[in-house]
């Protein structure tokens, strides 16, 4: 092996390092660091100037690692892994010290201590170089098709997203129809069209799509495999069908939480949801006179924290539905708060009050109490701004309940290895910035599966995720960060720890030439190193992060301490 | 605690500290506190992960046995994990090996935890200066051996 | 109890249930009781049972990871953890090996029999089993010892002293009483009232006397990595040559390696030779296991280890 030499190249950033940080003094002080050959500052490394120095001091020093201290590898890091894989130098041998935001920044009025902070963060930086190793990025192709779990608005739209682009796509519904949830619904909020000219036409789309192979009456039985590579196994009527796409879309949406024990519901047979009344009335039946409608049912309490977004939405829709079809009806909507959020909602809830819809709060702590025996007839209510209970008449009552999640959302969240959040829906990777993905790569999400969507947000968030699963099809290959753990079988003594922390089920227990040992899916293991520090031999290592590399940081950093180099 | 009685304690001591941070959030947290530039004490050291789950407790073990003055673990807050769970396993960890450092008697400030996100400027440069004072008060660590940190001014 | 350990012994080996067993039999001298491996039908006869019978046999087992066969394995109910965690930890089959689990009564531990009796083990002839105490034979002459004076600190809160998970066992045990108040987690809490200083001093000082004999790591059934983190030479966590200040690291590098997998069956402890008192270290552990995650190491199969796992409610002081 080649005799390591090391790069030191100290920036000053114009004055905001240089200002505080004494930077000649930390250049020489990095002459004196082991394996160092070339030390130099720059007013700005990150400059062509400074870049372009880096490939000739490479060249003219023949150096196998460089070490840039300066600014941020969340900014700067590919720019100066670029220079030296210009110089045909490993980008993996590259270290990056920060002395601006960690240091110069943040001790302005402490030169003296900001430059000695400065010299251990570069002897540090130079320490854990001295062991960084070149590596090979791993690159896997993506099969070019893609599945979506999920037949109802939002999955219909992801795979025409998909399909639009050429892309084979297998639409997986469970019902024997595509439509989903609202195919229960009767008429769209706000201007009343009835679901099916919405639908319809849609449904249509799919169904006639060359690109399209929509399995109805099929369930996704298991997923195995990573981003590019999926094995996916549909059944439908017995029998298994194996798929194989590169990307997967969580549609499988939300359903209506059935509040049994709640305001006599089930007990009484006109005490019904919103779902129940909507398909009531889809069928035909007779505009009762007396409606109320009570919102937040089995929503904003302690079992069940969150708000449904759009049951106020629905409240608010089905109360004008009666007051148009019946002017003469009494409408009551009995509620904790209304929710009516942008501009559309707004006023329709006006409108509804315009109608004669009347909107009373109640108190959670009190909340309103059905009576009548084997119906109910009157409902009575605690009215806040009178002070006094009131009874109010009732030929129907309609709870709004939210959306909750799908019972079998845990078994999907298994096998695609993707998290469910403590209400049950599919956690994205970030709440942010990251809203229709999940941190396990090639896999997405849109539509109530993440939690209670209307329509336009389904589509929205279908378009989103489309657009997002098109793009590995797209390229054809995944790369990742060399950064993946790597487990040295001769050492492993499988004991399991590394397959119970992944989190992205990356590693497994297989038989292999050592006999049963921890193995790595460079494909799908995103470098996080958890299942290195849960390793107690040693055996898991991370690539970049290795414990030969992390522990001559702390030795670098306790040298005064030993009185001896570490490692 | 060992200062008290230390001829190396006093006004000229300055503790080391090693400090984890996460890619994602604390590293990120400190990097927008560098931005904002909000000043703290000069004694932190950090070293960067990819996730706090990375740690291994033997890091920590390590270091305070050979004489770092306080050891700072930063994550990600739970439930905000990069990669969804690491820091739950930092969370146990962290947990378990805080009282059994204390259980041999070394100083709890010694070594500490912390959850910073990227929006945290503030919070991480506060950190910083908790637990650097904290330390500062605490003294040198003396591990087995002997070992101590060095006298000012002999860096 | 021997008589039908030894005939049931003979009865597997006969029928190839198993390749051999494992278990106790006398040593070079009486008081000293050693693991013995029967691969003969007619060294069954070599096999013995009682109250010195100290070894944890489990880590034998892994020994049958290279036999087609089954192996054959004398368990008392505290070493029958390690067995489930060894299965658990993916070490071993349980169905390579045959467990048979003795009723246990109460282990003598000979350093507090020595102090109680004023005389090296070496003299005691007999230790037998009598309910309540301990028959103990020194030349010629037989005395009684209250089980409170000389049992294992572990015996005293013992909760299963037979094998839960056994293929045959040797019978029940017979109830009896230990006069005696001491709780399970007794040694780590007197430490940890104690202030912080104090208790520095006292674990230096019980450090400071390792020699580094790696006795307590080869005894134990949990240190079963092919390589040793401390064997590594890439890199180097201590110093090549056993340096006495890197022994804090050494001990506490290995209590984290064994949180959650140490099912205190008190080996380490036994074979120290400088009488280190490992057990309160792992003790501690186990403690703030059981009260922070709700874990016991070696009672199930199909739990996961508690530093592997995590509730996303659990204890959070790190805000």
């Amino acid at each position: 092996m080649p005799k390591t030499r090391v790069g030191v190249f100290v920036c000053h950033c114009g004055n905001n390092i240089g200002g505080v940080v004494r930077v000649p003094e930390v250049v020489e002080y990095a002459r004196t660091l082991p394996n160092v050959a070339c030390v130099e500052d720059n007013l700005y490394t990150c400059s062509e100037e400074g870049l372009s120095s880096i490939r000739e001091q490479i060249a003219e020093h023949g150096l196998n690692r460089v070490v840039v201290a300066s600014c941020t590898p969340r900014t700067h890091e590919p720019l100066f892994r670029e220079a030296c894989e210009q110089a045909g130098l490993n980008k993996y041998l590259f270290e990056f010290v920060n002395i601006r935001e960690h240091c110069s920044w943040v001790h302005m009025h402490d030169p003296a201590m900001a430059t000695q902070k400065a010299k251990e963060l570069v002897r540090m930086g130079v320490a854990k170089a001295r062991f960084l190793e070149p590596q090979e990025e791993f690159e896997s192709s993506v099969f070019p098709a893609a599945l979506v779990i999920g037949g109802g608005v939002a999955g219909m739209t992801a795979a025409l997203g998909l399909a639009n682009q050429g892309i084979q796509v297998h639409l997986v519904e469970r019902d024997q129809e595509l439509g989903g949830l609202i195919r229960e619904v009767r008429t769209l909020f706000p201007a009343g069209q009835a679901t099916e000219e919405v639908l319809q036409p849609l449904a249509e789309q799919v169904r006639n799509h060359r690109q399209i192979t929509v399995h109805l009456g099929s369930e996704v039985e298991d997923v195995g495999g990573f981003i590019g590579d999926f094995d996916v196994a549909v059944k439908a009527d017995g029998q298994v069908n194996n798929l194989k796409v590169g990307a997967v879309i969580v549609a499988t949406g939300a359903e209506e939480l059935k509040p049994t024990g709640l305001y006599r519901y089930s007990e009484l047979g006109n005490v019904v949801t919103q779902l129940e009344f909507e398909e009531r009335f889809k069928r035909g039946a007779d505009v009762p006179r007396d409606v109320v409608i009570i919102n937040c049912v089995g929503a904003r309490i302690p079992e069940r924290t969150y708000c449904g977004r759009f049951c106020c939405t629905t409240a608010i829709k089905n109360a004008i539905w009666i007051k148009e079809r019946e002017p003469e009806a009494s409408v009551f909507v009995l509620h904790r708060d209304v929710m009516a959020y942008g501009v559309q909602i707004e006023e329709s809830y006006r409108r509804a009050m315009e109608l004669g819809v009347r909107f009373l709060r109640y108190d959670p702590e009190n909340p309103p109490q059905i009576l009548g025996d084997g119906r109910a007839e009157a409902v009575r209510v605690q009215h806040q701004l009178m002070g006094k209970e009131i009874v109010l008449p009732a030929e129907l009552v309609v709870l709004t309940t939210p959306l909750v999640a799908r019972d079998d959302n845990p078994r999907l969240s298994k096998m695609l290895k993707v998290p469910l959040g403590g209400e049950g829906f599919f956690l994205e990777a970030h709440l942010k910035l990251r809203p229709i993905e999940f941190s396990t790569d090639g896999v997405y999400v849109c539509g109530s599966a993440r939690y209670p969507a209307n329509i336009p947000e389904s589509v929205s968030q279908a378009y989103a995720s489309a657009a997002k699963a098109s793009i590995p099809i797209r390229e054809g290959v995944v790369r990742a960060e060399a950064i993946t753990a790597l487990c040295d079988e001769r050492t492993c003594s499988a004991c399991g720890n590394c397959v119970e922390v992944c989190p992205f089920g990356a590693v497994e227990l297989q038989e292999g030439r050592f006999g049963r040992t921890a193995q790595v899916n460079p494909a799908q293991c995103k470098g996080c190193g958890c299942c290195v520090a849960a390793c107690p031999s040693g055996a898991m290592q991370q690539s970049g992060f290795n414990d030969r590399q992390l522990l001559s940081m702390i030795g670098a950093l306790a040298e005064e301490m030993t009185g001896g180099v570490g490692e | 605690m060992a200062s008290e009685s230390s001829d190396e304690g006093g006004n000229g001591y300055e503790p080391k500290i090693l400090v984890f941070a996460c890619n994602w959030c604390s590293y990120a947290g400190a990097d927008l506190a560098g931005v904002s530039r909000l000043q703290m004490p000069a004694n932190c050291r950090i070293i960067r992960v990819m996730c706090s789950g990375r740690v291994r407790p033997e890091f920590v073990v390590t270091a305070l046995s050979k004489g770092l003055d306080g050891v700072l673990v930063l994550g990600c807050h739970p439930g905000e994990c990069h990669y969804s769970e690491g820091n739950y396993f930092t969370r146990r960890r962290g947990l378990l090996l805080k009282n059994l450092l204390q259980f041999v008697g070394i100083e709890p400030e010694r070594f500490q935890v912390r959850w910073v996100s990227a929006s945290e400027g503030a919070k991480f440069a506060d950190t910083v200066e908790q637990v650097t004072e904290q330390i500062r008060a605490l003294g040198p660590n003396r591990p087995q051996g002997g070992m101590h940190s060095t006298e000012p001014g002999d860096r | 109890m021997e008589d039908k350990l030894q005939e049931l012994v003979v009865e597997l080996l006969g029928d190839g249930a198993m390749e051999y067993f494992i278990g106790y039999r006398q040593g070079f001298e009486p008081s000293h009781v050693v693991p013995c491996f029967v691969t003969d039908k007619s060294e069954a006869d070599r096999l013995i049972w009682g109250p010195l019978c100290l070894q944890n046999l489990s880590k034998y087992v892994l020994q049958a990871r290279d036999l087609d066969g089954k192996v054959g394995l004398l368990v008392k109910g505290c070493d029958a953890r390690a067995i489930v965690e060894l299965v658990k930890q993916h070490q071993i089959e349980r169905d390579k090996i045959v467990v048979v689990g003795v009723p246990c009564e109460g282990q003598v531990d000979p350093r507090k029999m020595e102090q109680v009796l004023g005389v090296s083990m070496e003299q005691v002839t007999d230790v037998e089993d009598a309910g309540d105490e301990f028959l103990v034979k020194v030349g010629g002459e037989v005395s009684k010892l209250g089980k409170e004076q000389v049992l294992r600190d572990k015996c005293f809160y013992c909760k299963h002293p037979t094998s839960f998970d056994y293929d045959y066992t040797l019978g029940e045990v017979q109830p009896f009483t230990i006069d005696s108040e001491s709780e399970e987690y007794d040694a780590v809490e007197k430490l940890e009232e104690l202030p912080l200083e104090e208790r520095r001093a006292y674990w230096l000082k019980q450090f400071e006397r390792c020699i580094r004999c790696n006795a307590c790591r080869e005894v134990c059934y949990g240190c079963y990595c092919k390589e040793c983190i401390f064997d590594r030479t890439d890199p180097r966590w201590l110093d090549r040559t056993p340096l006495p200040r890197e022994n804090e690291i050494y001990h506490l590098i290995r209590a984290v390696h064994l949180a959650g997998r140490c099912i205190d069956c008190g080996e380490c402890e036994r074979v120290c030779p400088v009488n280190i008192p490992l057990g309160r270290l792992y003790k501690k552990l186990q403690k703030d296991i059981a009260e922070l995650f709700d874990y016991e190491a070696g009672m199930e199969y199909d739990t996961v280890p508690p530093l592997v796992d995590f509730e996303l409610d659990d204890q959070d002081p790190f805000l």
